[in-house]
């Protein structure tokens, strides 16, 4: 008899469980996809107006009347091509330079022993606390007498985003630690320099961190506009696209620019998407794989 | 080939620990030393300062004639084997091994040559094109060895290489290792804390413990003369039984007291201590399991207690305890008993035991270190 209500008893906990998992994740998945829905909206918004050919201004419903690649055409004729390549210039060249800065920082802290390592990581650990906002008095005084403002705020702000990117070396560094050091030691026995070491061996094993390195330098001044809209300070020569497509929303100007605004909006989006959509497998594991040690 | 030259080698870590306290050996051509002893006692750290892997406190080290505390351990001329294989993970078998070649910019058929030579030796040539995640801890192990192999250095260190293996496969790869060194003929420093390992493989053996070396000396001299308690305990398996016992001199002839039972110290072991004129008094009786026997009938014995009966196939591990409550090992061949005697070796039967006088050893209570050598 014992025998037999057994398993029918440990049958219908197993029963239950499963009924209770379908249900819970059923609700996790309904949370997601409103929660997706809320997320996409406004980019819906901004593609669909960025198509609106029948007004220029905003208006009171999301789907156009009429349809055109207007004001994307319109584009081109102002200044936003040169905010565009000011931009790009600016993210890609902090990205390959602050990519090579962080993950050489990395290596080095991770892989090299020696006196004050221990109070630097700690020093720069308190300094990235404090906001960067704070230098950007002091910054600016600085690069206006170096001239690398207003036109020439391109190389300034390379500079800015450039100078402080050693201290973005906690997530690499814990990636490295990761990597067991009899590997390095294999590779110097084999005759390889430390220099061989990091890219013949821990770079290709750290694809996940070096990609989540470069989408992140790269972000980061594709998308700024506070230390972008102070260090170029009205020149638009030497303004990058959030900057300049802003001044495309002051009161007098919105009801000519705004779908035009959209536009631009839609343009600078699509490499980021593109990057994204690309790496997004390498990014997630560069977060987690540097989450883990980090 | 080369001989490796360590004198007063020391290792100090920032954290002022002395790993290794002046080290001196010297390793001959073709020589196959092994470093052995208990975790923490400085032989991977004095393996990976040959390695130029870690820096050296002070002394000096030479690969063959040439001292080469500064260079790098590219330029020493030699390969290592590591525990953990440490293999690269994104490359194949192939490029693994053919690694120190390509960055000798080696050229690619010569390269090639190499690479499949080693990979027959070792019975790797069907995974040249497979990465080490797809190979199993054996494989993977030859391959470390084939990578180390291809760079035909002076001198091949391997650090504890089969470690993390399992027993059966560590036996197999341990014949394996045999075999290698008769193909290489070089000069071979081995780690390890497994000292069947030592034994089997080593033309000497180095017995280390915090730092210090203990005894240098071949596999039958380190287990037939150990020069010290610690050497005589960590040498063999099971352990050397040690006790507490009187040593007496009648007559010009010695004798030992263990458990209050007079036994003669007979044959080379008595002459020993007669031409060492070794005073009596207090001393540690060391008495390997092999040689402590069941007493036959009428013999001088001692009465023990068994505890535990551990069948190992050919032999018996018999773990004893004495009236005073001393633990022994006796190692009985199962050969020299009958069915029903083997059957009678339960927990709490009484037996007889008696020492081989010839094979005793003798250490000084104080400083441990052996009296006849």
């Amino acid at each position: 008899m014992k025998n037999e209500t057994a398993p029918a008893g440990s049958l219908k906990r197993h029963m239950g469980l499963k009924a209770s998992n379908t249900i819970s994740n059923t609700i996790i998945y309904i949370l997601l996809v409103i929660m997706s829905i809320v997320w996409l909206i406004p980019f819906i918004c901004i593609v669909l107006q960025s198509f609106r050919v029948e007004s220029t201004w905003q208006v009171g419903y999301v789907i156009p009347k009429q349809w055109g690649w207007k004001n994307y055409i319109d584009l081109w004729h102002t200044d936003f091509k040169k905010w565009y390549l000011n931009t790009l210039i600016i993210a890609l060249v902090t990205a390959v330079i602050q990519t090579v800065i962080v993950l050489c920082m990395s290596y080095t802290l991770s892989r090299f022993r020696f006196k004050l390592r221990k109070p630097l990581m700690q020093f720069m650990l308190i300094l990235g606390m404090f906001p960067g906002m704070l230098t950007m008095i002091i910054l600016y005084r600085v690069l206006k007498d170096l001239g690398l403002t207003q036109a020439n705020a391109v190389p300034g702000l390379i500079l800015v985003y450039v100078a402080s990117s050693g201290m973005g070396y906690y997530v690499s560094k814990g990636f490295f630690d990761t990597i067991p050091k009899s590997l390095d030691e294999a590779a110097r026995v084999d005759g390889a320099t430390r220099a061989q070491v990091l890219y013949k061996i821990i770079l290709p094993l750290a694809k996940p961190i070096v990609i989540y390195t470069i989408l992140t330098a790269f972000m980061a001044p594709w998308g700024d506009f506070v230390f972008a809209r102070y260090i170029s300070f009205g020149t638009s020569a030497g303004m990058n696209v959030a900057v300049g497509m802003y001044n495309w929303l002051n009161l007098d100007q919105i009801g000519q620019c705004y779908t035009r605004f959209c536009a631009g909006g839609v343009i600078v989006a699509i490499p980021v998407t593109i990057l994204f959509m690309c790496l997004q497998k390498y990014y997630v594991e560069g977060v987690t794989g540097g989450a883990v040690k980090g | 080939m080369a001989s490796v030259k360590l004198t007063k080698v020391k290792k100090v870590y920032d954290n002022k620990v002395v790993a290794v306290h002046d080290f001196d050996l010297d390793i001959k051509d073709k020589e196959f030393v092994v470093f052995v002893g208990p975790s923490g006692c400085g032989k991977s750290t004095t393996l990976r300062m040959v390695a130029g892997l870690e820096e050296i406190s002070d002394g000096t080290i030479e690969i063959d004639g040439e001292v080469v505390n500064d260079l790098q351990p590219k330029d020493r001329g030699i390969a290592m084997v590591f525990q953990n294989y440490a293999l690269y993970p994104h490359m194949t078998v192939y490029d693994n091994i053919a690694f120190s070649l390509r960055l000798q910019k080696m050229p690619e058929d010569q390269i090639y040559e190499r690479v499949t030579n080693a990979a027959e030796i070792l019975g790797i040539t069907d995974y040249l094109m497979r990465k080490p995640r797809a190979l199993s801890g054996g494989q993977r192990q030859r391959v470390a060895i084939g990578r180390a192999m291809v760079r035909e250095s002076k001198v091949f260190l391997m650090d504890e290489p089969l470690s993390n293996l399992d027993a059966k496969l560590r036996n197999q790869m341990r014949a394996e290792i045999i075999l290698l060194r008769q193909k290489l003929n070089t000069t071979f420093i081995y780690v390890t804390h497994d000292q069947t390992e030592a034994m089997t493989l080593g033309d000497r053996i180095v017995i280390m413990k915090d730092g210090y070396i203990m005894q240098v000396g071949t596999p039958t001299e380190v287990f037939e003369r150990p020069a010290n308690l610690f050497v005589a305990e960590f040498i063999g398996a099971p352990k050397m039984n040690i006790m507490k016992t009187e040593l007496l001199k009648e007559n010009g002839k010695y004798y030992v007291k263990p458990f209050g039972v007079k036994l003669p110290v007979d044959g080379e072991k008595g002459e020993l201590l007669a031409k060492k004129n070794v005073p009596a008094g207090e001393i540690l009786l060391g008495a390997r399991p092999e040689h402590i026997r069941l007493a036959k009938p009428g013999e001088t014995s001692i009465p023990v207690t068994l505890e535990v009966n551990e069948m190992m196939g050919s032999e018996l591990h018999l773990h004893v305890y004495t009236e005073d409550g001393t633990r022994l090992i006796v190692r009985v061949p199962t050969i020299d008993l009958t069915a029903a005697e083997r059957e009678n070796l339960v927990q709490g039967h009484k037996l007889n035991i008696t020492f081989e006088g010839k094979v005793m050893h003798f250490f000084d209570e104080e400083n441990q270190t052996n009296l006849i050598y």
